[in-house]
């Protein structure tokens, strides 16, 4: 009778994921736990860092075998499998559906006049991009090819959709790992950048105010999609889906005639997307998967390419500083490092903590948005010297 | 094109990082010329509002 209890027990236990419970599990739920913590107690990122710290969460919550004898599969993987739900929405990332996509969405939601009013700082979204090269030639001497050393460097870049689309061209063994180091340090960013901005600069640099921006009519406005597209559909044609579904969206919205088309570009499709996104990324997160040397030294490049990224930014305001009259506020530099507006918010915040009265947002908006172009053109390039289409 | 060694990621770098900065600047020449386009006439976005779907 109570070995009979006994074996019951037993084959219950094996029908439940507990037996299969690694320390790896336990070390990617509190990452997943940290991801959440920071999203509700410091507001960063919720919307990007809820879902992915769930769905890591559960992704290591070990489920019984797949087949008998087999690894465990979790909860959640069970839903990714083929034929669950969210296979389709990673699918939906592999497949470069949901990238365009998001595009379309911050298009819609985005107003590019702070770009156009200022065209001396959009160059600032090229000289926040060393992170990349710098991330590529470590990656490449850490054994990786330069396929892969390309894909990793983007996430320098800090434009998730932009990192998702050159990895699946590039190395879309990587995207699992690279999409969540995108996407984990553009949401972590209010912690990696200011540091940084700080030890580039000094208290007086910080303090600039800068001028009003000019006024942008809609003309302009409405111009800017046409002629953006036309350029990067000419000589860009690798990256030419986001930034042509990009300047589509901020078409919408800036026609006026197609309101209801914008609000939902950028409204509930971008929601749908989002949750989507978050929970494709933190699905590829299952221990096994992810403490692997290859991984962390992603994550670890990640890392760098963000920290250089920010660090050039920086300096190339401050380059520009040297051949200016009017001097621009050199923490504007770090926010061409796109992720639209997380990078220009940060700006924002860090020049306000040195003066109040400095309101830098708009100014940071400039930059950032050229970030996202700059982070397009290097990644077309990157596709095209690397002969692939 | 570019071999898969380090010295073609220094190579890729390099180009890459140096074309960007040459399209990105592009870009800004050419919205520097947008304040031009307001020749062209104004558009009376109260009018754009009203003819919406």
């Amino acid at each position: 009778m109570f070995d009979q209890v006994l074996f019951f027990f037993h084959a219950l236990l094996q029908q439940t994921g507990a037996a299969n419970f690694t320390w790896g599990n336990l070390v990617m739920i509190a990452i997943g736990g940290t991801m959440i913590y920071l999203a509700i107690a410091k507001h960063y990122e919720p919307l990007l860092l809820i879902g992915i710290g769930f769905s890591c969460i559960v992704a290591n919550v070990p489920g019984p075998p797949d087949v008998p004898g087999g690894p465990p599969v979790s909860a959640l993987l069970y839903v990714v499998k083929e034929g669950g739900l969210f296979h389709y929405a990673y699918e939906g990332v592999a497949k470069l559906i949901i990238p365009p996509l998001i595009f379309l969405g911050v298009g819609a939601m985005t107003d590019f006049g702070p770009m156009i009013a200022n065209p001396k700082l959009v160059i600032l979204g090229a000289g926040a991009h060393l992170g990349i090269f710098v991330a590529l030639i470590l990656a490449k001497l850490c054994g990786f090819t330069i396929n892969e050393a390309g894909a990793i460097g983007i996430i320098g870049g800090a434009d998730g959709p932009m990192a998702i689309f050159v990895t699946v061209k590039l190395a879309p063994h990587l995207l699992g790992p690279i999409s969540v180091a995108a996407y984990s340090y553009m949401a972590l960013m209010p912690m990696i950048q200011p540091p940084v901005m700080r030890l580039l600069t000094n208290s007086r640099e910080r303090k600039i105010e800068m001028a009003q921006l000019r006024k942008v009519t809609k003309l302009e406005k409405i111009a800017f999609p046409a002629v953006i597209a036309i350029i990067v559909n000419l000589f860009f044609p690798p990256v030419a889906p986001l930034i042509t579904m990009l300047m589509l969206g901020n078409l919408l919205k800036e026609v006026g005639v197609t309101e209801r088309l914008a609000k939902t570009a950028g409204g509930a499709l971008m929601n749908v997307i989002i949750i989507i996104l978050t929970v494709a990324i933190g699905s590829t997160m299952a221990a096994d998967k992810f403490l692997t040397w290859d991984t962390i030294l992603i994550v670890g490049l990640g890392l760098l390419a963000f920290l250089f990224g920010t660090a050039s930014g920086v300096i190339t305001a401050k380059i520009m500083n040297l051949f200016m009259k009017t001097k621009i506020n050199p923490l504007i530099g770090s926010a061409g490092i796109a992720s639209v507006p997380i990078a220009a918010r940060v700006s924002h915040i860090v020049a306000n903590q040195e003066n109040p009265h400095n309101h830098l947002i708009f100014h940071a908006m400039g930059p950032n948005l050229a970030g996202v172009f700059g982070t397009a053109i290097s990644g077309g390039i990157m596709l095209a010297l690397l002969g692939v289409q | 094109m570019i071999p898969d060694t380090v010295y073609g990621a220094i190579l890729l770098s390099i180009i890459d990082f140096f074309l960007s900065f040459v399209v990105i600047a592009g870009i800004g020449v050419i919205l520097a010329l947008f304040p031009y386009l307001n020749r062209l006439g104004e558009i009376d976005e109260k009018k754009l509002r009203e003819g919406g779907h």
